[in-house]
């Protein structure tokens, strides 16, 4: 390792920021362009499973917030990719390799979306295991990412509290209205529990060591299990882990351990709706062409 | 369930409802899909000012018709809404949909002009509101007709749907539906007939 290098390490380890125009180690700058690309092309990729809902929404208010809340992960899509842009790769690159496959998208939005249950758990529970993944983000060794995460990580919170009020009005109605909650749960928990990656160590994950991510991936399974299997359970549902139980001596959780293949496959584009929703905006991006080439033909 | 003989004012206020209802449904067909992100946002903003106006609308409705906003928007039948068949078109392609925008948004604006000088305050004060957000929903289908005008596309959608839009201003010539009202109604109602009665 260069000594410049070394520094640098040092630099992030200690708690340093960076800012664009700094100088920064290759390495460095690729893992960050990628991971910040991936997070940029999942806010987009998450907007497609809620979106068939928002046309099927029960009430005025709820078709409010949740196209407001859809409309908030384009939102930050597109601040996101400003920061891609700045690293060196272009928005409309990052979304053709994005159609391509090329890149990579969060494991949680390669599933069918079934119910109205699902609504609510993924603003509830997957919206709640990002927020953990991203409040960690805010002591980004990259500054320009972590000042975006502040606004991202506020917004983000209204939409748990959207998905919880959700939840809660269903399991407050019919039996029903109960049975897609457990049903929706059991299917979301397996995808749940993989979101935050195998448990490797954080002194071997050269994401922490960069600091790009300043906690590591079992810790924050650790803290989402803390934070809401007790609200899971307060509410009469029953999380679908035989497993499940919290260790009161070390205050850990113990769980079945997450089927890693299965994540593995997904994320590589072999989830059950991946082909589909990339050919959706592959269809989308081909349509509209012309219409981005009379826009910036204008601009130019 | 609301009663087939509404009142001037009741069926005035539905029919507004109906149009900003149904357009803001078919707006939010855009969300994750449109052809740039900053439209994407755009059309979700405008989509969710439109059902906020429904809301509005229905609620002044609903007061006379002694029951409420989602009752009036999801608990009738396809055959009682009283929307223009401009609204309820499927418009899957970019340059149909800013066609049928910038037109919807002209006759809204004499629309709103009218009823800002209605004699009952309660109709003429909520105008003025819904004319204060619809004032950038002009200008952003202002700024598309500039982009567009002279693309072939686009004029030959201004005059595939001019003549539907008449019908904003002149309930004269609201008699019937598309066939898209039924498909649209069948998706809107979907989780709410799945359990009748239920609360969401």
């Amino acid at each position: 390792m260069a000594d410049s290098e070394q520094e640098f390490l040092e630099y992030v380890q200690s708690g340093g920021q960076v800012e664009t125009d700094d100088w920064m180690p290759d390495e460095y700058r690729a893992r960050l362009r990628k991971f910040i690309e991936m997070h940029g092309n999942s806010e987009l990729m998450g907007v497609l499973p809620e979106r068939e809902w928002i046309l099927r929404a029960p009430t005025l208010q709820r078709k409010l917030a949740l196209t407001a809340k859809v409309q908030d992960e384009v939102g930050h899509a597109q601040l996101i990719y400003r920061v891609v842009e700045d690293l060196g790769k272009p928005r409309e690159q990052c979304l053709d390799d994005l159609i391509s496959g090329k890149s990579k998208f969060h494991n949680v939005f390669h599933y069918p979306t079934k119910t109205w249950g699902d609504v609510g758990v993924i603003a509830w529970l997957v919206d709640a295991a990002a927020i953990i993944s991203q409040k960690a983000l805010l002591k980004c060794s990259y500054a320009p990412y972590a000042r975006i995460m502040k606004k991202i990580c506020w917004e983000e919170s209204f939409h748990i509290l959207h998905g919880r009020d959700v939840i809660l009005t269903l399991m407050l109605g019919t039996e029903e209205q109960r049975e897609l909650v457990q049903e929706a749960l059991n299917r979301w928990w397996g995808p749940l529990m993989q979101f935050h990656g195998n448990p490797i160590p954080p002194d071997e994950d050269p994401m922490y060591q960069w600091r790009i991510k300043s906690q590591g991936n079992d810790e924050a399974r650790q803290q989402f299990l803390d934070g809401y299997v007790p609200q899971i359970w307060e509410l009469g549902l029953t999380v679908p882990d035989p497993e499940l139980r919290k260790d009161e001596e070390t205050g850990r959780w113990h769980y079945t351990e997450p089927d890693w293949d299965e994540l593995m496959s997904v994320v590589t584009g072999h989830g059950p709706k991946t082909e589909d929703r990339l050919d959706l905006r592959r269809k989308a991006r081909e349509s509209s062409a012309w219409i981005r080439s009379v826009v910036l033909a204008e601009a130019a | 369930m609301v009663s087939p003989v509404l009142s001037e004012r009741a069926q005035l206020l539905v029919a507004i409802a109906d149009d900003e209802l149904i357009l803001g449904w078919r707006d939010s067909e855009w969300t994750g899909i449109a052809p740039f992100l900053e439209e994407d946002v755009a059309f979700s903003s405008i989509a969710q000012n439109e059902v906020g106006h429904a809301r509005a609308l229905y609620e002044l409705a609903a007061r006379d018709l002694d029951t409420t906003a989602d009752a009036l928007a999801f608990d009738r039948k396809p055959e009682e809404y009283r929307c223009a068949q401009l609204v309820e078109l499927r418009l899957p392609e970019w340059e149909r949909t800013i066609a049928r925008h910038y037109l919807y948004e002209q006759a809204d604006a004499e629309r709103l002009e009218r009823l800002k000088t209605s004699d009952d305050e309660e109709v003429a004060g909520l105008a003025a509101k819904i004319d204060r957000e619809e004032a950038y929903h002009r200008l952003h289908a202002e700024m598309w007709f500039e982009r567009l005008k002279d693309e072939p596309r686009f004029t030959a959608a201004l005059e595939e749907l001019r003549p539907l839009a008449a019908a904003v201003n002149d309930p004269s010539l609201r008699n019937g539906h598309t066939p898209e009202l039924a498909e649209i109604w069948e998706q809107m109602t979907e989780v709410r007939r799945s359990v009748p009665g239920a609360t969401w």
